[in-house]
């Protein structure tokens, strides 16, 4: 049954990801011109945060799914036991 | 707020959702009688909420009438750096990947109800216990109370006064009062369910009325760089400071609130909460993010408002979306219904994880272990009333710094955050280290928010952070636990 058993938090390398994920989403690596450009009226370093953050959605749900199984095999074995 | 369509539309849709409300907390209560008699059923909804109810619920809790009304002034003030609303609704859940799954287990295993018995359960500390629990209800009522404030501010602006601010925070307190008192967390997540719909259908509308009124983004854009370029600027020092502390704070505090984690353990399954969770990382975009575009197009459709006339900004692009033609007339009816919605929608759940600590942890492990669960279950709504009756008159009578005591909230809720989260993992964590961190944070963060001192920009409720986690860590490293507590410890925490 434990062998699958999976946390968030003992997998160092999700969390070097969420690190850098972390350092994208935030504004400090952006050269002033990044405010002059515009895309369809936001600018550039907008966009980039705005795509930052998209990808650290993807990653939460990824992680989410994949990464976090403590209960999910005993619940869905009493789940069918009981049926 | 002035809303130039507001009157007997906003009463009618009010009295509508008013019943609505009503219907679910009675259908509620009839199909499931029991659940007075049992904290498990009446706080937890029998722990079985599913993926959508799950979702809704959590979706409306964390995201208040506030998001809809306050993030839009802002945005418009900061330009784009307020964007940083979008990635810190994320960091909430980034955060609970730091404690959610081994708290639902936990929970499960020991049927926890309220976030403090998880305390009581670590630490087997009344010091510890009561504090938490102290903390906790403090960030409560102060949540609840801007809440009421909100609920009357909202009220007499989408009537256009008709209905006056005092009536309607009385309206909706007793309409709440009887739905979650009928059928305790089903109802409140039922009616979160209906009030997150509203608050979307409205808000998406709001977006659609502005582009095609005021023009999108490129033209706001335009407005900007000829009269404001700072707004489209990177963020400077100071700013970028500001962003990490708000995405630190935010992500740590939100995530920890009292309401929130109680959710965690009302979870049907694990499938269930991952799935709800999974949909939460996507929701600032269509909300925040969607609020934050509101709130830059008024920027050029609303040109050099002061900082008192911005905070009406959503009631006056709303008017003006109004009076395009008669769907989104409706459209933005229904918008303030929604927000209204979502305030009470916020005000339910707090009120109900606030009754639930009276009555689980304070009056059913101190005041009275033998009561029966039914007892428990009285005490906890009869003091929720209590609480309701006292903050409306708070509310009613505001106290000259009601500024500062809304602004605590956060700043001494995280404080909760080393012994709940660090008290999971590590076996060696010290009672009285995580005592003398938790009181030191309050105490830092109380006195600097007060005092209104924030060396290097950074929020006084990190500073408590940072030096409760210090105290925690060092002061566990220094006073080792016993071999008779490590060991209680690791059997507590059994994994």
């Amino acid at each position: 049954m434990n062998q699958t058993r999976k946390e968030p938090i003992k997998n160092g390398k999700l969390w070097i990801v969420f690190g850098v994920l972390f350092a994208m989403i935030t504004p400090w690596y952006f050269p002033e011109s990044f405010g002059e450009i515009l895309i369809y009226g936001i600018p550039l370093w907008a966009v980039i945060i705005i795509i930052g953050s998209m990808l650290l959605s993807a990653f939460l749900s990824y992680v989410l799914k994949y990464h976090w199984m403590l209960e999910e095999e005993k619940e869905e074995a009493e789940q069918k036991g009981a049926k | 707020m002035e809303l130039a369509f507001a009157g007997w539309s906003g009463i009618l849709i009010l009295l509508m959702y008013g019943l609505i409300m009503l219907g679910v907390g009675l259908v509620t209560y009839l199909r499931n009688r029991n659940i007075h008699q049992s904290l498990d059923e009446y706080y937890l909804g029998g722990r079985g909420l599913g993926v959508m109810v799950l979702f809704f619920t959590f979706f409306a809790t964390q995201y208040s009438g506030n998001t809809v009304i306050g993030y839009p002034p802002s945005a418009y003030r900061m330009g784009y750096e307020y964007l940083v609303s979008v990635p810190f609704f994320i960091m909430i859940i980034v955060a609970y990947l730091l404690f959610a799954p081994r708290l639902y287990k936990l929970g499960k295993k020991y049927r926890l109800i309220t976030p403090v018995q998880w305390f009581e359960k670590r630490f087997k500390s009344k010091n510890i216990t009561i504090l938490a629990a102290i903390l906790m209800l403090y960030a409560l009522g102060n949540y609840l109370l801007e809440q009421l404030v909100a609920i009357g501010q909202g009220v007499s602006g989408l009537t256009g006064g008709t209905i006056p601010y005092q009536i309607g925070v009385i309206f909706f307190v007793v309409i709440m009062l009887i739905y979650g008192w009928l059928g305790g967390m089903r109802s409140v997540a039922y009616t979160d369910t209906m009030q997150g719909i509203a608050l979307l259908f409205g808000i998406f509308m709001l977006l659609i009325g502005s582009i095609i009124y005021f023009g999108g983004l490129p033209t706001s854009a335009d407005y900007m760089q000829a009269y404001s370029p700072e707004k489209l600027g990177v963020p400077d020092g100071p700013g970028v400071v500001n962003w990490l502390s708000l995405l630190v704070l935010v992500g740590i505090g939100a995530a920890v609130y009292p309401h929130a984690i109680q959710r965690i353990f009302a979870a049907k399954s694990e499938r269930t909460l991952k799935r709800s969770f999974s949909r939460m990382a996507w929701m600032p975009f269509f909300t925040a993010g969607v609020v934050f575009i509101i709130g830059i197009i008024g920027i050029n459709a609303f040109p050099g408002l002061s900082t008192a006339e911005s905070e009406q900004l959503v009631g006056m692009m709303a008017s003006a979306v109004a009076n395009q033609n008669v769907i989104f007339y409706w459209a933005m009816v229904l918008l303030f219904g929604g927000v209204i919605a979502a305030i009470v929608s916020t005000a339910d759940s707090v009120l109900l994880t606030f009754s639930s600590i009276i009555s689980n942890d304070l009056y059913g492990t101190y005041i009275n272990p033998k009561a029966t669960e039914h007892k428990k279950l009285l005490v906890g709504k009869l003091a929720g009333v209590v609480a309701v009756c006292i903050l409306i008159l708070v509310a009613w009578f505001p106290p000259a710094t009601l500024y500062q005591i809304f602004v605590l909230k956060f700043e001494l809720l995280i404080q909760i955050a080393p012994a709940l989260i660090l008290g999971l993992y590590w076996n060696r964590l010290h009672n009285k280290a995580v005592f003398a961190g938790m009181v030191t944070g309050t105490v830092v963060a109380s006195v600097m928010t007060f005092v209104n001192f924030t060396p290097f920009g950074i929020f006084s409720g990190l500073w408590g952070l940072l030096i409760n986690l210090a105290i925690c860590v060092i002061g566990s490293m220094v006073m080792s636990v016993s071999v008779g507590e490590e060991d209680e410890a690791k059997q507590v925490i059994g994994m």
